[in-house]
């Protein structure tokens, strides 16, 4: 329905077509072809996971190419899709306003850094925000409109949504009445200084963390700085509000500031900075965004959790150092260029070059291995939604669902054993203990097995996944393994699991290719290859 | 580090502290059946209304710091504590369960606990004289704090994961690990060696398709477990696999071993708090089967971040916590193992006195309820602060200063959970620098 999907022979040919032709007109040698297996590697990174037409469009255009191509196309929004159901929708309409864009639209790589800065800058439908679906939508939106912009107008625009104004309790935030024992509120202030832009500890452009003479981390902020920003972040509420005390209840408009709800107070800020009193709510709010934008952390604290997200757990220090170098200059002398903070990731040698050593890439975040799973098994339900009830409990995570404003799981995130003890991080593991790992492999096996196109009695919004086009390669076994690995993780199968998966087929006769295809499939989904990126 | 190495390391470092000979390596006697359970109530409880003075003189302090999130005197749910500071206390008005227990013997408070590396003043904290634990008021570093005691010390474990493997020797009949989780990982767990069992809010789950009964489950198994068992070239690789075997390995025996336990006609209360203790009750009741003689099981509830909205929020958590409590006591009175079980709540911190206009911020000291049959009931230990704003314990905006640490807190209840002494100055290597080892609210 999405796609025709071709066989692998056929990109083999497209790209040797390619090299064929050259890469143009200079008199080198021509640019040595992307194979199959780095292309599957660099869509795993880049997108919501490889397909045969991607893995041509790749190759044709290279990556600088197809990076450039993809931050040019227009933003897929959840918000008109949304607008368009009959209303009132919920969380789990706008979970398939998600699904539409990550598994169909073009728009891969920037869907894929909305994800990612998803996963920072974090708002759930946990709590206050479950009865607001359009509200985070136009959030996501907004993500996804900022994730090739500039990182300072991202900051303003976050810290203006009223979804997260609701979130993070800036939203109606008022000066101090100290007859009352009221001061402004920390929530924001914190959140925005710890999780969003500088973190806790002071970093160098390698995110190396500075000490003090004594061996302490040095700290970014204490208590006052805190205080300082909960004061600039006063007088704020509902755009369109006739007062502060009549809120709009518009969330899908910027939060807009009631000067006499302001604190006036001198605020003091990061760096010794003191903001003068008597300022307006905005120009404190760009002043303070400003001064928090300029601090040298921004560059490395969200460097790595962008490559974190992208390519691999654990960057070289110079890897993140020419990440953060990019965040800092873009090389025309801009600061915070995004589009350019993502380039330098994907196409750092440390993300291009043949993975080496075991630290090398991250185990998959469970949502992306169902998502690649459903791209290169074009998953669909007749009635053409992805309507995934209970999605967060039973992958372990899910868009804007987060228990809390700390997402799924944290970068530092080491778990106890061989990666805790060598200085490693794993975040995605955070997410993955025994009870996630059986229930997370019960999803992705009823799709291999029961929710596919031999079922015939699933009802029409149950999303199913295609097995047919793998039946011409059912046999022989070892044909077939191939034709899975090639859509499931780049071509790449362990002597291990091709022994196993081979054998697993021939428990059944040719004729019964169905069986076959069901219970490789079912093998590879839940074997370690699948989970882990290198 | 292997776990020998560990033990041994720390084990060195203690006999130098001492300055002697030291029973850090002696083998604790680990006879009949002890349960730790931990309640977790995340994003930073305001225990300072849950556990409020009554008597004039001090409600008026509190009502002068708390303004419009005091809760009214006259709707205070009065206790009667077996010791008094001259002050009478009541509890929030939904605590009824919590009253109800501590009336009965079966429940204390434990005053102004926190995060601290050493005794504190007000005035060292504020001048920040004196060592204090990294990032005060953050709520993830804080529930770290809590659940690692590391102070700032360079140490990847939690307290249970520890004890965990200062106990695994002695444990090694157990059919599950000592440490169970129902809320995913966590530092608490954190361990040299002997690693946790996690399972959902709604108990262990098995893999379907390799389930008894199922086609052709047998051979998914074997491709499966052949999979898992296979060398992996990355750490990541390593970590899934090992996780997915530990999966395999221990969900068979928790499902069998709670269908066949006897059943508890305590009811639960039908929320997300009451059904993972009703599968902890379960487990507990299970324990024989699977050669169960130490436990240690962590549950959580959240929505304790009372930014806004506090006077809506609070009776609905409080009430939550509270009934669920009292269910679960009654269940362990059921199965009788009431003095073989101590439940206890930890949070990333108390709140702020003074309000942000309808809620509060993120504070430092907080009070701590502890639940079970060995615990010196219908009683407040430590000591309870000045809630006066600027006052004796306030270190600015009504950020109290905790006068007891989650060090000694952890000792207490290891302490009753077994561990020797030396242990103890293992598992939580914080505690010499307090003078009092034990907090005394359990017998």
């Amino acid at each position: 329905m999405r796609r025709s999907l071709r066989a692998p022979v056929l990109v083999l040919l497209a790209s040797a077509l390619v090299s064929a032709c050259g890469g143009g007109g200079s008199s080198g040698p021509p640019p040595t072809p992307i194979s199959p297996a780095e292309a599957s590697r660099f869509l795993t990174q880049a997108t919501f996971g490889p397909v045969p037409e991607d893995v041509a469009d790749l190759q044709q255009r290279g990556y600088a190419g197809w990076i450039e191509h993809q931050i040019a196309l227009p933003a897929s929004r959840q918000l008109p899709y949304l607008g368009a159901l009959p209303q009132p929708v919920t969380q789990v309409d706008r979970l398939d306003a998600f699904f539409q864009n990550a598994l169909e639209r073009p728009d891969q790589l920037r869907q894929r850094v909305a994800f990612a800065l998803s996963e920072i800058f974090v708002v759930s439908d946990q709590g206050a925000l479950f009865d607001q679906p359009l509200g985070l939508a136009d959030y996501y939106d907004l993500l996804s409109a900022s994730a090739f912009g500039n990182f300072r107008e991202l900051m303003e625009r976050v810290t203006l949504s009223p979804v997260m104004g609701v979130y993070l309790s800036m939203l109606a935030n008022q000066k101090a009445d100290p007859d009352r024992n009221i001061r402004p509120d920390e929530n924001y202030a914190r959140e925005l200084l710890q999780l969003f832009t500088i973190g806790l500890v002071e970093l160098r452009t390698d995110g190396s963390v500075r000490l003090d003479n004594d061996g302490v981390p040095l700290p970014t902020f204490d208590q006052a700085v805190i205080e300082g920003f909960a004061q600039v972040n006063t007088g704020w509420t509902f755009g369109g509000s006739p007062s502060f005390e009549e809120p709009s209840f518009d969330f899908l408009r910027p939060m807009e500031p009631f000067e006499e709800f302001h604190d006036t107070q001198p605020k003091r800020l990061l760096g010794g900075v003191t903001l003068p009193a008597g300022s307006t709510a905005r120009q404190d709010l760009e002043a303070g965004l400003d001064l928090i934008f300029a601090h040298p952390n921004v560059g490395p604290f969200i460097g790595r959790q962008l490559i974190q997200r992208l390519v691999t757990s654990n960057p070289t220090p110079a890897y993140l150092a020419r990440v953060a170098g990019v965040f800092n200059n873009n090389g025309g002398g801009v600061r915070g260029d995004l589009a350019a903070v993502v380039r330098a990731i994907l196409l750092d040698p440390d993300a291009r070059a043949a993975p080496t050593g075991d630290t090398a890439g991250k185990l998959k975040e469970p949502l992306l291995r169902l998502t690649a799973l459903f791209r290169a098994y074009d998953a669909t339900a007749p009635n053409g939604r992805y309507l995934i009830e209970f999605a967060a409990p039973l992958l372990g995570q899910a868009p804007q669902q987060s228990p809390s404003v700390f997402n799924f799981f944290r970068p530092g995130y080491a778990p106890p054993g061989e990666i805790a003890s060598r200085g490693l991080v794993s975040p995605e593991m955070q997410i993955t203990t025994e009870f996630t790992a059986a229930t997370f492999a019960n999803v992705l096996g009823s799709y291999a097995v029961s929710q596919n196109n031999y079922a015939d009695d699933l009802a029409p919004d149950v999303v199913r996944i295609d097995l047919s086009t793998d039946e011409p390669f059912a046999d022989p076994p070892a044909r077939l393994v191939t034709r899975i690995a090639d859509r499931l993780t780049g071509g790449v199968v362990s002597p291990v699991l091709r022994a196993e998966a081979e054998a697993v087929a021939a428990q059944y006769p040719a004729k019964q290719g169905p069986f076959r295809i069901i219970e490789v499939l079912n093998l590879f989904l839940t074997s370690p290859e699948y989970a882990v990126q290198r | 580090m292997q776990r020998r190495e560990f033990i041994r390391q720390a084990a060195a470092s203690t006999l130098l502290l001492a300055g002697g000979p030291f029973a850090g390596n002696a083998r604790a006697e680990l006879t009949g059946y002890r349960s730790l359970v931990c309640v977790f109530l995340l994003g930073g409880n305001d225990s300072f209304n849950l556990l409020v003075p009554r008597s004039a003189a001090e409600y008026a302090v509190y009502a002068q710091a708390r303004q419009n999130l005091a809760i009214p005197r006259a709707s205070l749910l009065p206790i009667s504590p077996l010791t008094t500071d001259g002050a009478s206390y009541g509890l929030h008005p939904a605590a009824t369960g919590l009253r109800d227990l501590f009336a009965t013997g079966e429940a204390a408070f434990v005053a102004n606990l926190g995060s601290l590396i050493q005794p504190t003043s007000r005035q060292e904290a504020i001048e920040q004289s004196v060592p204090l634990p990294p990032q005060l008021f953050s709520h993830n570093d804080q529930q770290d704090q809590w659940q690692t005691i590391r102070g700032r010390r360079d140490l990847t474990t939690g307290w249970a994961g520890r004890t965990a493997d200062l106990l695994e020797d002695a444990l090694t009949d157990q059919l599950m690990p000592m440490n169970a989780s129902l809320l995913g990982n966590l530092p608490w767990h954190a361990a040299a060696s002997a690693l946790p069992y996690s399972m959902g809010p709604t108990g262990a789950v098995e893999y379907l398709l390799l389930a008894l009964g199922v086609p052709n489950a047998a051979r998914r198994r074997q491709a499966f477990e052949a999979l898992l068992a296979a060398s992996q070239s990355s750490v990541y690789g390593r970590a899934f696999s090992a996780v997915n075997q530990r999966s395999l390995l221990y969900g068979d025996r928790v499902i069998s071993a709670i269908a066949g336990a006897p059943p508890i006609a305590t009811p639960f209360p039908t929320d997300d708090l009451g059904g993972q203790l009703q599968i902890v009750a379960r487990l507990i009741a299970s324990r024989d089967v699977l050669n169960m003689r130490r436990q240690v099981f962590i549950v959580a509830i959240g929505g304790f971040d009372t930014h806004d909205d506090q006077n809506e929020l609070q009776p609905g958590l409080f009430a939550k916590v509270s009934n669920t409590l009292a269910a679960f006591s009654a269940a362990m009175n059921e199965l009788g193992v009431a003095s073989d079980v101590t439940a206890f709540t930890m949070s990333d911190f108390g709140r702020t006195l003074t309000s942000n206009g309808d809620g509060t911020d993120h504070g430092w000291g907080s009070h701590q309820v502890v639940v079970g049959g060995a615990v010196r009931g219908g009683d407040i230990y430590g000591t309870m602060p000045s809630l006066e704003i600027d006052g004796p314990d306030d270190i600015g905006g009504g950020r109290i200063v905790p006068r007891s640490s989650v060090d000694q807190y952890a000792a207490t209840l290891l302490r009753w959970f077994g561990l020797t002494e030396g242990q103890i100055d293992l598992a939580a290597p914080g505690i010499s620098a307090f003078t009092l080892r034990d907090l005394g609210f359990l017998a």
